[in-house]
């Protein structure tokens, strides 16, 4: 039975339900530009969104069996590295889902403003 | 603890234990492999900072960072369960049926009393044997359902059922509980009077039950042992229509006497069943035998016999349908207490009650 009272633990859950549409927007944007994983996961912490490893692959793996990502394997600094970009079915998608994100955070911040004063 | 010559040693080793964790598929190796890229990289990044190589305890740090490779694998790795979302509530549901409604009454109603009868010595060991029986059984429906439910998940032979789900065949709305009205309390008051009376007149009418068989049947000795207790069992059940009648607001009263009512019924139908099943063999008249005024014929012994029979069959059924009642009203009660702590509690009020 509720007590009322949410705890840390309900805040982080609901933080990375938040997060994880927010997360392949940002990976889908950013993989405009060829990168391999590492310098995907340091230019997101770099532009304050920090990802973990085993968050990172998984979703790649996800967008590109999507159709959404292609990849590669190319050696460099003597290093087999895999490099990911955009497909062009991942560039529609993309523009779509910006538009979405756009809509949605126009009616939100409607919402919010709305609600102003009696959010603290 | 295996003392490294080398850090990058130390990767090679947490990338095997990772690679043991994983499941095996055919991606396994490629994410190996990015995975340790990203780790080298991260090294890297950090002794270009640095300006020097890191030693096995910075190495050490950013692989504890990452986590335990058995928890890394299970992130890394495709998301797996036995049973899914989708058919978890169905498969839940089928649990429960099958052991709360099946096995339990089973075992409990049925098993217990014949386990009980049959040890004919100490009741306890009896029951902890039926009880031992009731869990191992409960195991192994439990991994039965289980694994009937994880085929189902992995051939997705569920599918079908939902693509020609038809919602004009959802059930109709269930009516509300209705409370019995005054006018059935009166009915119900008046049947058990009337039936108090009738069993009262009993010894001396016997053809109130017997009928023409009356002059050739009499009640057996068990009957007139029993006959008190059935007459306050009856008793206390008139008093208790009396005052739901009476009391109709007395809402617990009515639900736990009606609780109660089919504790002691289903107690005496075992009492008697108990008095029936160790009479002897030989001489075996539980409940009417052919009249000793008259000399006994083979027509009145048969006649007794059949009626003994008829009126066994009877108490078997009444004892294992009031089995069934009482669980079900104990368990209904559980469930609208349980509904009543659920819901939501009703705006504070400033006036007192």
């Amino acid at each position: 039975m509720s007590n009322g009272t949410a705890g840390p633990e309900v805040f982080e859950n609901l933080r990375l339900e938040l997060r994880r549409g927010c997360l392949t927007l940002a990976v889908l944007t950013q993989l405009q530009t060829e990168r391999y994983g590492y310098t995907l996961r340091k230019a997101l912490a770099d532009d304050g969104l920090e990802i973990d490893e085993s968050t990172l692959y998984p979703l790649l793996r996800r967008l590109e069996s999507q159709g959404l990502l292609v990849s590669e394997w190319r050696e460099e600094d003597k290093r087999n590295k895999r490099f990911y970009r955009l497909s062009s079915e991942g560039r529609l998608i993309l523009d779509q889902l910006l538009t979405e994100w756009q809509r949605m955070n126009a009616t939100l911040n409607k919402i919010l403003q709305e609600a102003r004063p009696c959010i603290k | 603890m295996h003392k490294v010559k080398n850090p990058n040693e130390l990767v090679e080793r947490y990338l095997q234990a990772v690679r043991f964790w994983l499941p095996k598929t055919k991606n396994e190796e490629g994410l190996i492999a990015e995975f340790g890229d990203d780790l080298r990289s991260q090294i890297e990044a950090r002794e270009a900072e640095l300006g020097r190589s890191l030693n096995e305890e910075e190495v050490g740090a950013i692989l504890k960072r990452c986590g335990a490779p058995m928890f890394v694998a299970s992130r890394l790795g495709p998301k797996q369960s036995l049973i899914g979302p989708a058919l978890f509530p169905i498969y839940r549901f089928v649990l429960k049926m099958v052991v709360i409604w099946v096995l339990i009454p089973v075992f409990l109603i049925v098993l217990a009393p014949i386990n009980i009868v049959k040890a004919g010595g100490p009741w306890a060991s009896a029951l902890a044997a039926t009880l031992g029986g009731l869990w191992s059984a409960a195991f192994v429906a439990a991994g039965v359902i289980t694994l009937v439910f994880a085929v189902l998940e992995r051939t997705h032979a569920l599918d079908e059922i939902e693509s020609k789900w038809d919602p004009s065949t959802l059930p109709p709305l269930e009516k509300p509980e209705k409370k019995p009205t005054p006018l059935q309390n009166a009915a119900e008051f008046a049947f058990g009077f009337f039936g108090l009376i009738w069993l009262l007149l009993l010894p001396a009418y016997p053809f109130l039950i017997m009928g023409p068989g009356a002059v050739f049947l009499q009640a057996s000795p068990l009957i007139h042992t029993l006959y008190p207790l059935l007459v306050a069992v009856a008793a206390l059940s008139v008093l208790r229509t009396g005052l739901i009648l009476a009391r109709p607001r007395w809402n617990q009263f009515t639900i736990w006497s009606e609780l109660a009512h089919k504790v002691v019924t289903f107690v005496f139908l075992s009492f008697v069943l108990r008095f029936v099943e160790a009479l002897p063999a030989a001489n075996w008249h539980p409940f009417v035998m052919p009249s000793q005024s008259m000399a006994a014929s083979a027509q009145s012994v048969k006649v007794a016999a059949i009626v003994n029979v008829s009126i066994l069959v009877g108490l078997l059924i009444g004892w294992f349908t009031t089995g069934i009642a009482t669980i079900v009203h104990a368990w209904q009660m559980i469930q609208r207490k349980r509904d009543s702590r659920n819901q939501p509690q009703p705006a504070a009020s400033l006036h007192a009650h």
